[in-house]
């Protein structure tokens, strides 16, 4: 079946429910819905979005005063008193207009995407006056995070292999991480680049993080022993099973997750699901202490190839808190 | 143009939710609180401005029609408002000119919302479902498909001012000084969503992300259900009144609003996204009108929907140089209201901003936020003898939505 526009579990069952007040009465519930289907019009929009279909990009241009709107938003120049706009086609490249939030925590309709990145991008850079357009931003180098998509980098358009329409057909990536040889192609196509097997950051070996290294494993190995314990910890486990490299600054290991337990080896085993490297080792003691590794990603101390690592770390920040909770 | 008074507010408990109420009883609890507090009967009132932010949280499409009659509103005129975030700054200034033109002698102007009916079925809490409800406040073209929402786009502007002005909002301390300060003045608020709570810096520091580097949990508003409501009289009607309560009358001295292109861009009149130049055009408008500058006025309830946009905001209000926003604590700007207690004046050169504990720990129920926020400042203005108070509304994408009104005290 092809993918429908309300999500299957996106509904409520029938009926009311009592809900207690804070005056101490009961009170009643009813589940509902405000859900409009539609078939939207692209109209005058619709010459963009076919372009995109196409793999091209378009803007309107004013035949007055020459300047640039992307997207097409209209075909009438707003600040010349509706002069004409004429269909321009546009480069595949653009500058990061302003450094662009990263989601986190999307809004229902976009659960299971975050995290990621939209951004405004200045494509007419020519013209003295022009629109940006907005649009995701993606990188090769593992999950978004701060210090990636920064003001005035150079961006490069990049099309889904396969497009419907829609502003979700488009994405841009950092120039510099585009091979050489396909820089100037257009268009670039998303099954062109590499965005499965992203290499593993550099890493600062540093003398000085030994020791906060070796205290990590000591604390990690309590926590292990703390898990066996502590029935919310078992329960935050139950039924998983990784194996996830750790590199650091000041030594690797391994979490191995199953069976309810948690196991660490003081190294990267040769099989695991992924790896994730951090700089400095302390980031991980900060997360037994009550932390989260997810605000360690979220502020770019946690490297993390993919969204499947992301989703992952829920349980890792929830361990802690259920051994404290446990009072082990 | 008649002179237009504030005779009038009342506003209900903010709470996260209301299953005691819903939207019909919000606006009668705050209509009710309004007129007893002008000491007027339903029958005086010749009309009535609703601002009403979002059909789909409150689950009509016109949600005014349902309100008219048991507000005792009925064979009145009645028109609703709804302009996203600034929604009770744009019913406040179509009160206000519907007295000032002379259709009317007395208005009410009523807003509310029930946010947190919302919910989502798959993390089973109603968050992700309110955030969904704000971002369809995004075209379906281009801005919703990408995932748009309002702290994302609010963030978009924060960071945009970052990297033109650099080493301002940047200062995580800062920002928590800040809302110790908001919160100390949400304890003293009555009706205050959070004026049990006690959140000190370091709980600011230690709270997580959200969006990094300018959002933690603790730097952002609420959601709010409830209701506020104010009263604007033509210049007799307010003496008539004033001599009943008892109560001095809040002269409408200025209001300017502007609201910027949907589009960024550069140039010609794209929005910019390092400023929030919605905010700064509708503030000279209203200093103009008024024949004030900012120096003349030492209270502010402004619309804090993030700290960060907090600080950007007093920038463009022309209360601390813009890329400059951190002299608000470095210079003791912001006065402290544990100096100032109960009653007393902000010192020269110091501004009482959010005594209500704005929108982050007061209450943000948006189509009456504003309300709220000119609420207190009625109540803060007469308490303190404050000459003239601002209050400030901002909303849609990017902040491109601004607006300004600045009061006088009689
Ligand atoms: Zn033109």
């Amino acid at each position: 079946m092809s993918e429908m526009v309300l999500r299957p579990e996106f509904n409520l069952p029938k009926g009311t429910s009592e809900v207690l007040g804070k005056d101490g009465k009961t009170y009643l519930q009813f589940n509902s819905s405000m859900a409009t289907l539609y078939q939207q019009t692209y109209g005058e929009h619709s010459r963009f979005f076919l372009a995109l279909r196409d793999a091209k990009l378009i803007g309107s241009k004013c035949t007055q005063c020459g300047q640039v709107m992307v997207s097409a938003a209209t075909w009438n120049c707003p600040f010349c008193n509706f002069a004409e706009m004429k269909e321009v086609v546009l480069p595949h490249k653009g500058i990061l207009a302003q450094t662009a939030p990263i989601t986190i925590f999307p809004s229902q309709s976009f659960i299971g995407q975050a995290p990621f990145c939209r951004g405004y991008v200045d494509i007419a850079t020519q013209e003295k006056v022009a629109s940006f357009l907005p649009s995701r931003l993606r990188t090769t180098t593992g999950i978004p995070r701060p210090g990636v998509f920064v003001k005035g980098i150079e961006l490069k358009l990049v099309f889904k292999d396969k497009r419907e329409g829609s502003i979700l057909d488009i994405f841009w990536v950092p120039m510099k991480e585009i091979p050489k040889k396909l820089r100037n192609k257009a268009p670039l196509f998303e099954s062109e680049l590499n965005f499965e097997n992203p290499k593993l950051p550099k890493l600062k070996i540093n003398k000085n993080l030994k020791p906060v290294y070796v205290k990590l494993l000591q604390s990690l190995n309590e926590m292990s022993l703390k898990v066996l314990k502590s029935p919310r910890a078992q329960k935050d486990l139950a039924g998983k099973k990784y194996r996830i490299g750790v590199k650091t600054g000041g030594g690797d290991f391994t979490f191995i997750i199953e069976k309810n337990k948690m196991k660490v080896e003081p190294k990267v085993a040769k099989k695991t699901d992924f790896v994730i490297v951090a700089n400095n080792p302390k980031t991980f003691n900060d997360w037994i202490n009550d932390g989260s590794l997810t605000d360690a990603v979220i502020e770019g101390k946690l490297w993390l190839p993919s969204r499947e690592a992301f989703i992952f770390l829920p349980m890792l920040d929830r361990l802690p808190r259920s051994i404290r909770r446990d009072g082990v | 143009m008649r002179r237009v008074g504030l005779v009038g507010a009342g506003i209900t408990d903010c709470r996260s939710r209301w299953v005691e109420a819903t939207y019909w009883n919000l606006f009668q609890q705050a209509t009710k609180a309004t007129l007893e507090d002008a000491k007027v009967t339903t029958d005086e009132v010749d009309s009535v401005v609703y601002g009403i932010y979002n059909d789909i949280f409150e689950h009509q499409a016109i949600p005014e029609s349902s309100l008219t009659g048991i507000i005792g509103m009925a064979h009145k005129p009645g028109v609703r408002v709804t302009s996203g975030g600034a929604t009770g700054f744009y019913a406040m200034r179509a009160a206000i000119m519907e007295v000032a033109s002379g259709y009317s002698d007395l208005v009410l102007c009523i807003g509310g919302e029930k946010a947190t009916d919302c919910f989502d079925p798959v993390s089973k809490t109603q968050t992700p479902m309110v955030i969904d409800t704000i971002a369809k406040s995004w075209d379906p073209f281009f801005e919703y498909p990408l995932g748009a929402t309002a702290s994302d786009s609010y963030m978009q502007v924060c960071m945009a001012y970052n990297d033109n002005y650099p080493n301002d909002i940047t200062d995580p301390e800062i920002r928590a000084t800040i809302i110790e300060m908001l919160c100390r003045q949400g304890n003293r608020n009555p009706y205050g969503q959070r004026r049990d709570e006690k959140v000190t810096k370091q709980q600011v520091l230690e709270s997580r992300w959200i969006i990094a580097p300018f959002l933690r949990l603790l730097e952002v508003c609420m959601y709010t259900e409830g209701a506020g409501g104010l009263l604007f009289a033509s210049e007799e009607k307010a003496k008539e009144i004033s001599k009943r309560t008892g109560s001095p009358i809040i002269w409408i001295k200025g209001v300017g609003a502007a609201n910027e292109s949907y589009n960024p861009g550069r140039g010609g009149l794209y929005k910019p996204l390092h400023r929030i130049e919605s905010d700064r055009i509708a503030a000279e408008r209203a200093y103009k009108m008024a024949g004030v500058t900012p120096k003349d006025i030492q209270l502010v309830e402004l619309h804090d929907a993030f700290i960060a946009q907090f600080m950007v905001t007093m920038g463009e209000l022309g209360f601390v140089p813009i890329g400059k926003t951190r002299d608000l604590v470095e210079k003791h700007i912001m006065a402290d209201i544990r100096e100032l207690g109960e009653n007393e004046h902000p010192k020269k050169g110091q501004i009482l901003i959010n005594p209500s504990g704005g929108l982050i720990f007061g209450g943000h129920f948006v189509g009456g936020s504003n309300m709220f926020s000119t609420w207190s400042l009625r109540r803060e203005m007469i308490n303190r003898s404050i000459r003239y108070g601002l209050v400030h509304g901002t909303g849609a994408i990017n902040a491109v939505f601004g607006g300004a009104v600045v009061f006088e005290l009689e």
